[in-house]
């Protein structure tokens, strides 16, 4: 399993440098913009009374929510989100493309040819998965550690959910896709599909928060999950880690089991 | 070595496949599995690799099932593709690392042997390899194991005569120290040039098992001849046809004896042809009739 794992990091390299440059690139520059929004502030949420409750509470800047004026608040709006939506799609690309790709590109048959098996196949790839995301939000915990602290009060526990709660809805992303690709061999297809998820649950997210009739739709949304609200008031929930610990590991184990027994006719 | 039994292979709507075919490979054989293409030739590869599964029947390769020790099987065989699709991105050494390091033993000189044999520039990306180059990495990434059983799928697809003839030699000198090959083909010419023994494969059945010799001893030519004067038919000769003035037919018997017999008919124009395969079967089925 270690040729597979080191092939498939090697391989995956480039595009991890990629992706968590632009990521951890944006948010890093929000969080250096904190400073010079931080006098005004005020005035600014003074404009934000103007605008309808329900739009508030779907940026999180609802009764209860975020505080912009710290910079807690400040990267659960202006950071925070781009982490999840850019996260997501990496995500998903990768986890699209990372099992899939060996079908597209035929060179499964040669994979095959030699002497290691499909499940060492399959989880050297979740590794390299899990490896590349949580290396993502590592270096992401480290720019954040330095704004945390340079910019406000630093709390571990908050420091520690915005670090790693997006790991957490990335590998939700990533196994759903990973699972897709073991059926839709076609990376470019389920890369489409996959990315359509990332935005599609987002704006059922939205949609949950925007109207109290279709509240139970955060259930089925990622996004809600993790969501800087809690993050900043330390209360991520039980039911969602339980919901996001199943969904990861059943669509791994699932995939996995899949292709076991999947006939190979590229 | 190998031994397939009741092989039976039906993908879901498409009727090609393999049925119920039986077929046992010795040890130390060249063994030719040849038939047109879609015959099932693939199939049974890629059921040998374990790529797919069987609907029914079972095949071993020395004795381990072909899906439960698929991996303990593999550390003994070594496989070449058809077509060739590597990782273009990486550079053939990278390449070799990455092949034989699934592997626990590995024969370091005779792979540097290979690549000298064989021309290979080992520090240039896969991708910018021409076909007959990158068949050679495929060689090479087959061999470099010293596998006991060498599976090959068209090997010689996309290989410049040269080339054919350092591959066959490869071949022979891999039969020499004791190699098992699996040689799945849709030319019979070439097969015949190192197979001892050759299976033909048609819409998904095994049709004959046949030693090279026999074949080649049992082989009609294919003549085609154009004469001034009308030829009356032999019974010697087969699949007789008349077109264009041209006559085409089958000759199994001595070829002293025809020309003979040609010389008569005054030839303007003769050609004389290994026949193809669908014509071999035409000549088999009808020698079967017969029978």
């Amino acid at each position: 399993m270690k040729n597979i794992i080191k092939h498939e990091f090697k391989r995956n390299f480039r595009s991890l440098v990629l992706w968590t440059t632009i990521i951890v690139g944006l948010s890093a520059l929000m969080l250096v913009l904190f400073p010079a929004f931080e006098d005004s502030m005020g005035e600014m949420l003074e404009m934000f009374d103007a605008w309808p409750a329900g739009f508030l509470e779907a940026f999180g800047l609802g009764e209860g929510g975020l505080d912009m004026g710290n910079i807690y608040g400040w990267y659960g709006v202006e950071g925070y989100l781009f982490v999840l939506l850019i996260g997501g799609s990496y995500s998903a690309v990768l986890g699209s493309s990372i099992l899939s790709k060996e079908e597209d590109e035929k060179t499964i048959e040669f994979l095959l040819s030699k002497p290691v098996s499909r499940t060492k196949i399959i989880f050297g790839k979740i590794f390299v998965i899990i490896l590349n995301l949580f290396l993502l939000n590592l270096l992401m915990s480290i720019v954040l550690f330095f704004s945390f602290v340079l910019f406000g009060e630093f709390d571990f526990l908050v420091w520690v959910l915005f670090s790693f709660a997006p790991l957490l809805h990335q590998l939700v992303f990533a196994s759903i896709s990973f699972f897709i690709s073991v059926f839709i061999t076609k990376s470019r297809a389920v890369i489409s599909i996959s990315l359509g998820l990332v935005i599609g649950l987002y704006v059922v997210e939205i949609i949950s928060k925007l109207t109290d009739s279709a509240e139970f739709l955060k259930y089925l949304t990622p996004y809600e999950y993790v969501n800087a609200v809690d993050i900043v008031n330390n209360n991520i929930q039980g039911i969602y880690l339980l919901i996001t610990f199943i969904v990861i590991t059943l669509s791994f184990v699932l995939s996995w089991m899949f292709y076991n027994k999947k006939d190979i006719t590229t | 070595m190998i031994k397939i039994k009741n092989l039976t292979k039906i993908y879901g709507s498409n009727i090609r496949g393999v049925f119920d075919l039986s077929l046992e490979v010795k040890e130390g054989e060249i063994f030719g599995f040849i038939g047109p293409n879609g015959a099932g030739k693939s199939t049974t590869v890629r059921t040998l690799l374990n790529l797919i599964f069987p609907t029914r029947g079972s095949a071993q390769i020395k004795g381990m099932d072909c899906v439960k020790d698929s991996n303990k099987i593999k550390r003994m065989v070594g496989y070449i593709p058809s077509e060739i699709h590597f990782y273009g991105e990486m550079s053939v050494k990278k390449f070799l690392d990455y092949s034989f390091g699934f592997h626990q033993k590995i024969d370091h000189d005779y792979i540097k042997d290979l690549i000298k044999t064989l021309d290979l520039d080992t520090s240039k990306k896969i991708g910018s390899l021409s076909l007959g180059n990158k068949k050679k990495l495929a060689i090479i990434q087959a061999l470099g194991h010293r596998p006991k059983l060498l599976i090959l799928d068209e090997p010689t697809s996309g290989l410049d005569p040269l080339m054919q003839h350092t591959f066959f030699e490869i071949l022979i000198q891999e039969k020499k120290r004791g190699t098992t090959i699996f040689f799945s083909s849709h030319i019979l010419s070439e097969v015949q040039k190192v197979c001892d023994r050759v299976g033909i494969i048609k819409d998904g059945r095994l049709v004959r098992i046949e030693s090279v010799k026999n074949i080649i001893s049992n082989q009609s030519k294919k003549i085609k001849i154009k004469t001034r004067k009308e030829i009356t038919k032999t019974e010697e000769m087969l699949d007789f046809k008349m077109i264009n003035n041209q006559y085409t037919f089958l000759y199994k018997d001595d070829l002293n004896h025809l020309i003979k017999l040609l010389s008569s008919y005054d030839i303007e124009d003769l050609i004389i042809e290994e026949p193809s395969l669908e014509e071999i079967f035409m000549d088999y089925y009808e020698s079967k009739e017969k029978a």
